[in-house]
């Protein structure tokens, strides 16, 4: 057999190396002694650490890691966190995120100033933007203390109808109420 | 169709292939936009689509398996894909061909990388001219492989059988009527391990053999066009 070299196109099965000769990395598994690919992509070798991966061509599942853009909805708000689920990876709209699927922001990660009071920042049923902190946690650590995230769509607590921005405040144009939220600065602009 | 005299005719069998000789094959990966992984497959009068959905959180919560995935299939034929046509909706025959094609591709997935998530494989048979069982477990495979869900190797597939006391590869719907016996296998090609055998009729134990030789050959040239239709969609190309 020939011995595989970078580039290399392979697919799931295809042999790469011993154990003796490399240490399996990302798109690589060992069996037996032996080193086999378990993505379709491109070989990398690595005669320096001595590491063979392969570059996945396929997407693949998305995967969420620090400092990216997610959009869910707020399932719960407690005094010192809200709940998040988490519906999409900003840039893989295209895939359904596989678990954990479920985030959390923690107050003091809410707004870039202090923040008194959770419930005048975020309701249940709001849809926000929020950047990943630290995505080896369960559940996932949020932020939404930034301009651009925040709060993109949000109902009335007592009509649901959908709430209109007045300045740094939310107008209810059914009922007249008056809610508070951590906005994103492009509030229904219906970009995710 | 009336029963020939015979299904081999100077070596030659009804369509005019050798023995050992497949159908035409054609295989394409990430044919449908909406799904996370998809194939078809023409084997012949065959086709086949695939699609694959997931990792993905498993509904309903219940049939969960908090430390792996689950692996779920399933395998429907239209109702204009045989010539009488067939009752929408899955029957004993479908449900029983969902069970073993999940069993079949088990074994290559990495499904303790995803607890608590479903992965979700639809075949749908869009014409038939018998083998479509491992028509669908070959399309089911790329299509898994187009979704990027980490395999240890991929799965070949393909019918052997006994007409006029000859073995042969890949049967039609004509040699499967009224040949003696059906055999279909599903296999990891680089690993040469078996993870699907059904068998209708009789062989004896020397005829067996052949045929699973004969098997291993099919199977091989199949995994030529999986392979082929992954590098089409995904090889770098020139210029990029």
């Amino acid at each position: 057999m020939a011995e595989i070299k970078t580039g290399d196109f392979v697919v799931p099965g295809d042999f790469l190396a011993t154990t003796e000769e490399f240490v399996p990395s990302e798109g690589a598994y060992e069996e037996g002694g032996k080193i086999y690919s378990s993505c379709t992509g491109v070989v990398l070798v690595d005669v320096q650490t001595k590491h063979i991966s392969v570059f996945s061509r396929t997407l693949g599942p998305p995967a969420l890691k620090r400092g990216d853009m997610v959009v869910g909805r707020i399932e719960a708000v407690r005094d010192q966190s809200a709940n998040v689920y988490i519906g999409v990876l900003r840039g893989r709209e295209d895939r359904e995120l596989p678990l954990p699927n479920m985030g959390t922001i923690h107050v003091s990660q809410v707004h870039t100033a202090y923040v008194k009071e959770m419930r005048h920042q975020f309701k249940p049923g709001d849809i926000v933007r929020a950047q990943v902190l630290n995505a080896r946690r369960e559940p996932v650590q949020l932020s939404t203390a930034g301009d651009d995230i925040g709060v993109i769509v949000a109902a009335c607590s007592r009509c649901r109808t959908l709430l209109e921005r007045e300045d740094s405040k939310l107008r209810c144009p059914e009922c007249g109420n008056l809610e508070f939220r951590k906005l994103a600065s492009d509030y229904r602009q219906g970009a995710l | 169709m009336e029963k020939p005299e015979k299904l081999i005719v100077d070596g030659k069998r009804l369509d005019g292939r050798a023995p050992d000789e497949l159908r035409p094959l054609k295989i394409e990966a990430g044919i449908l936009k909406r799904a996370d992984g998809s194939a078809s497959v023409e084997l012949g009068a065959n086709k086949v689509l695939a699609a694959v959905y997931g990792p993905r959180e498993m509904h309903p919560r219940h049939l969960q398996q908090p430390d792996t995935a689950v692996l779920r299939c399933r395998y429907n034929m239209a109702p204009f894909s045989v010539d009488e046509r067939k009752r929408p909706g899955p029957d004993r025959r479908s449900v029983e061909i969902s069970k073993v094609t999940r069993e079949a591709l088990e074994p290559v997935l990495f499904l303790e990388l995803y607890p608590r998530s479903a992965i979700d494989v639809f075949i749908e048979v869009l014409q038939a001219d018998a083998g479509t069982r491992t028509a669908g477990i070959t399309a089911a495979t790329v299509a898994l492989a187009d979704a990027g869900v980490p395999m240890r190797d991929m799965i070949s597939s393909v019918a052997v059988g006994k007409i006029d006391d000859t073995i042969v590869l890949d049967l039609t719907k004509a040699e499967d009527n009224w040949g003696t016996t059906d055999m279909p296998i599903a296999m990891m090609p680089r690993k040469k391990l078996i993870t699907l055998l059904q068998m209708d009729g009789h062989f004896t134990k020397e005829e067996f053999e052949q045929a699973l030789d004969l098997a291993f050959k099919g199977c091989e040239q199949i995994y030529g066009a999986q392979r082929q239709a992954l590098r089409e969609k995904y090889a770098i190309k020139k210029g990029e």
